[in-house]
């Protein structure tokens, strides 16, 4: 589908999370939900449930009930014995991003938030030129914006948008957010979380919530190289952005084997969570460049095809 | 290097340092950061302080500096001392000298004696640890202060502890003590462990030199004399060889003092007194100031109560003694003559401000003129008239004669007033007798029944071949004009004063006791011709002068400061307060005795001794400093021992020199580098 030149030079607009080339590689990537989904409209995509479509499936023995219209006729000319034609159904896929717009997010550098905003960005735009349903969702300790519905590449414009607008703020709370989300939100289809999981009330609870809508989900760990190697120094009073708690620290080689030796047991942790619950967790350092991420790395995990 | 008190050292340290790294751990200055989050990091210090005892400390530099001071104020505490030095002597006898001319005042305003227990404290402190040390106070008498001790803080509690006295300097007691104790701790602390054979003090020599010899070769004590070395006597060489050093303390030389007073009144006019003071100037400068006469607190105006007087400077002189008090011209004898027929408390008093204010005060207690009593017991008329004759010709008019018999048989009222004879003096002939209250008594051929006085065999045709030209009781008597044809040959206790003597025995003593003055003539009167010759009116004179104290006033109750006073007891009392000078009072019980000793005259000044008798007796007493040794403040260039001198000691006395003031610069100079390092963090 061809693109409106409002609509690239609106997309354009949007450089620092999307550029051109950038989108015209994605293009070629859909996004890829391991389950089957039953949504109210047909879509573009197959299914993994056989359906109506034109594309052949298989065949399988007549039963009552069946639609006489999808028997072959022919095999039952040859054999005598009824045979049904079974069709790949196509479907119509929910794409859904959360995104945690809470002020941890805002920092590193790069920054998570910005580093969120492009995955964000990017997935939508797949979704959105696969005809898929593209729902947006900000969030940190409760929804604070939503965009839903998207559809078509026409909206890619009003995606962009959504996501630029999208300011740090607040403390997150992931479990009231998931909670929020729940719901509102009832259609199943891939659900994509783009988080840093600093929540003081514990990833647990949310995640808890969207497993329960049997979503396809997949967890994005985003975390900047400072916070996966601190360079710190000295007698420190570490002030935490969101709600200020303070931590008074003497920087030293201990400490600082102790701090990742943590962090590695918290990503272990939410790893394990996450599989033991049918759910991807990917986590991706900020430094790593976003187009490997989209091109590469979401491809070897299954996200992307 | 060595440490004199690092144990103290070691329990500070026990307790500093730690507290250091507490104050470390709470009271560090951070720096702030903003991090996405706390969660892990608290973590991470959660479990480094549950899995580690300590957490480790980070190098830092404010530590390094803080733990760098805190060890430099620790071994300043721990009192190192250079061992490098001299090494000292094992055990070492302080005298410190507190006379007179220790309360001089120095240019900073302390006195001497502030001085030189400065300097006994600081070599106390700088004494080893192993190091026993004694002292010795010494003034006209020595006190041992501490005895041999290690423990150093009670020395320095001992040696603050010495006060100053007005009394005159003789060191001779206190070297004695020195050397005794030495040698007894050497014996006792000896590195073989054997006792020392040396006797102790003046009986040394009877130990002879071996034992000496062998304390020597043992840890010899060291005495240290803190003195201004204005002595009054010549201590003699000590029969144990001791290593004697003398530390001069004292820089003040400008004082004029009062050394010499007399006190009379005129025999034939009892009114009129004649004072006499001798003002000498000790210092480098001429002086010229007032000398003040006057009676109760009343100055006598007039040329008769004030005298200018001009002073030379004393001449620089190294010599060990001091100039006799007569050397013109930097002495000046003042007479006042004043017409007083009362009592009271007489004043002489220098105006100058100097460095010593004892001596520029003299007060002496004046009673009112009386006419003298006299009582005479012979048996033989003849020299019964002979001797009212002799009386009557030196103008004693009240006159009681006796006969042995009368005497003794006589009431108690009839010799007595106040527990104490009556008359003030008795005169006997031939009469022994055992009858003898309190008082004055000459004897002429007989003798008092009291201990130790005896009658031998009778010499005869010896001249009399000496006497007491000094003494007041025959000055100016012509005894080479008289004869005597024999006398009785006496035995005397210790302490009686032959007066005159013949080549082998004594013709005329003096006995005192307390209360008691015994004039004791070993000859009859009729076997000698003195009665006949111009010496018996002088003799009679001299004697009745002394016994009612017509002449030199209350002469007896001048005493240098230190003297014991005898006080005779009135009847009935039980109980005596001295006021001394410096307004503090003494109660003493006096029941039953004749007299008391009082010693506590340690200051110059007027003393007072009220009795509770029904009278309300007082007695008053004057200690005068009259000395010019002490007055002569200017230290002495070397100690006079035994013949040699002994210079100063400007050696090393610093054995073992302190390294506290070093490690205390170096602890400042820590704290101002740790106080900019700190600083400069801060601004980064």
């Amino acid at each position: 589908m061809a693109e409106t030149p409002a609509v690239t030079s609106r997309v354009r607009s949007g450089d620092s999370l999307l550029d051109p080339d950038f989108m015209a590689r994605l293009e070629r990537l859909e996004i890829v939900s391991r389950k089957i989904h039953s949504s109210r409209q047909k879509g573009e995509r197959q299914s993994k449930r056989k359906g109506e479509s034109a594309e052949f499936a298989d065949y399988r023995n007549y039963v009552v009930g069946d639609d006489i219209r999808h028997i072959d006729w022919n095999i039952y000319a040859r054999l005598e014995k009824l045979f049904l034609k079974v069709f790949l159904e196509e479907e119509d896929l929910n794409v859904t991003i959360l995104l945690d717009a809470s002020a941890s997010m805002d920092a590193g550098q790069p920054s998570k938030l910005l580093y969120a905003k492009r995955t964000a960005a990017a997935l939508g735009y797949l979704g959105l030129c696969d005809l898929d349903r593209v729902n947006l969702y900000a969030y940190n300790d409760r929804l604070t914006v939503w965009l839903d519905g998207l559809r078509g590449r026409r909206m890619i414009a009003r995606l962009i948008q959504f996501l630029q607008d999208i300011q740090p703020s607040g403390k997150s709370h992931f479990a009231a957010a998931a909670r929020q989300f729940a719901m509102r939100h009832t259609q199943k289809g891939v659900a994509v979380i783009l988080s840093d999981f600093f929540d003081k009330g514990g990833f647990e609870s949310g995640l808890r919530y969207l497993a329960g809508r049997r979503l396809d989900l997949y967890a994005i760990h985003l975390l900047s190289p400072q916070e996966l190697e601190p360079d710190l120094a000295g007698d420190l009073k570490l002030v935490d952005c969101e709600d200020e708690d303070v931590a008074e620290i003497t920087v030293s080689r201990p400490l600082l084997d102790r701090y990742r030796a943590n962090l590695r047991a918290y990503c272990e942790s939410i790893r394990d969570y996450c599989h033991r619950r049918g759910m991807v967790y990917l986590m991706v350092p900020t430094s790593r460049p976003f187009e490997g991420l989209i091109l590469h790395y979401l491809r070897q995990r299954g996200l992307l095809r | 290097m060595t440490f004199l008190a690092w144990k103290t050292a070691l329990l500070l340290a026990g307790v500093a340092v730690p507290l250091l790294l507490l104050l470390y751990f709470l009271k560090l200055r951070r720096r702030e950061h903003t991090v996405s989050s706390t969660l892990l990091w608290k973590r991470a210090v959660h479990d480094l302080q549950v899995n580690a005892p300590f957490q480790r400390l980070r190098s830092s530099l404010l530590l390094l500096l803080q733990l760098l001071f805190l060890a430099a104020v620790l071994f300043a505490l721990a009192h190192p001392v250079a061992d490098f030095l001299e090494k000292p002597p094992q055990n070492i006898v302080l005298l410190i000298d507190r006379s007179a001319s220790m309360k001089t005042l120095e240019p900073d305003g302390r006195p001497r004696l502030a001085h030189a227990k400065d300097a006994a404290l600081d070599r106390v402190a700088g004494l080893p640890e192993k190091s026993r040390a004694m002292v010795i106070s010494f003034a006209d008498r020595a006190a041992v202060v501490s005895t041999f001790t290690d423990d150093r803080r009670r020395l320095r509690r001992l040696i603050e502890d010495i006060e100053p006295t007005d009394a005159p300097s003789r060191i001779g007691e206190a070297l004695q003590l020195a050397v005794a104790y030495s040698v007894h701790a050497v014996g006792e602390h000896g590195p073989d462990g054997s006792a020392a054979v040396a006797p102790a003090g003046g009986d040394a020599a009877g130990g002879g030199p071996a034992g000496a010899a062998a304390a020597a070769g043992a840890a010899q004590a060291e005495v240290e004399v803190y003195s201004d070395g204005r002595l009054e006597d010549v201590p003699e060489e000590t029969a144990v060889p001791i290593v004697l050093r003398y530390i001069r303390v004292g820089a003040a030389s400008d004082n004029v003092g009062l050394v010499g007073f007399g006190l009379r009144r005129d025999f034939e006019q009892p009114g009129l007194l004649a004072v006499m003071a001798q003002v000498r100037n000790f210092g480098p400068e001429a002086v010229a100031a007032d000398l003040s006469l006057s009676i109760d607190g009343t100055p006598i105006s007039g040329p008769g109560g004030v005298r200018e007087v001009r002073l030379a400077p004393a001449a620089a002189d190294s010599s060990v003694r001091p100039p006799a008090a007569s050397d013109p011209p930097t002495a000046e004898t003042v007479l006042f003559e004043i017409i007083h027929e009362g009592g009271g408390v007489l004043e002489v008093r220098w105006h100058r401000e100097d460095a010593l204010a004892a001596d520029n005060l003299i007060v002496a207690p004046i009673d009112p003129p009386r006419e003298p009593r006299v009582l005479v017991v012979s048996d033989r008329p003849a020299v019964r008239a002979l001797l009212l004759r002799g009386l009557a010709s030196v103008g004693v008019s009240r006159v009681e004669a006796l006969s042995g018999e009368e005497y003794a048989a006589a009431p108690e009222g009839r010799l007595t007033r106040d527990g104490r004879l009556a008359f003030d003096l008795a005169v006997l002939d031939r009469i022994d007798t055992g009858r003898l209250p309190p008082g004055d008594y000459l004897f002429f051929g007989g003798l008092p029944r009291v201990d130790g006085v005896a009658r031998g065999e009778l010499v005869e045709d010896q001249p009399v071949v000496a006497w007491r030209e000094d003494h007041p009781l025959v000055r100016w008597v012509p005894f080479e004009g008289v004869y005597v044809a024999r006398w009785s040959r006496l035995t005397l206790p210790e302490g009686a004063l032959a007066l005159a003597e013949g080549e082998d025995s004594v013709v005329l003593a003096l006995l005192t006791d307390p209360g008691h003055r015994y004039l004791l003539a070993a000859f009859d009167l009729a076997d000698t011709d003195l009665l006949s010759r111009p010496a018996w009116p002088i003799f009679l004179q001299n004697v009745v002068t002394a016994a009612v104290g017509a002449g030199l006033v209350e002469a007896a109750r001048r005493v240098t400061p230190g003297d014991t006073l005898t006080v005779p007891v009135p009847p009935g009392a039980t109980r005596a307060r001295v006021y001394r000078p410096d307004g503090a009072t003494d109660t003493l019980e006096v029941a039953d005795r004749q007299s008391i000793p009082y010693a506590r005259t340690q200051e110059v000044g007027f003393y007072r001794v009220v009795f509770d008798d029904p009278a309300g007796t007082e007695e008053r007493f004057a200690a005068n400093l009259l000395s010019p040794v002490e007055s002569w403040v200017a230290p002495s260039e070397a100690l006079a021992v035994g013949g040699r001198a002994v210079e100063p000691f400007t050696g090393v006395v610093r054995v073992n020199r302190p390294l506290w003031p070093w490690l205390a610069g170096a602890g400042l100079l820590l704290l101002m580098a740790e106080w900019w390092v700190y600083h400069r963090r801060v601004m980064i």
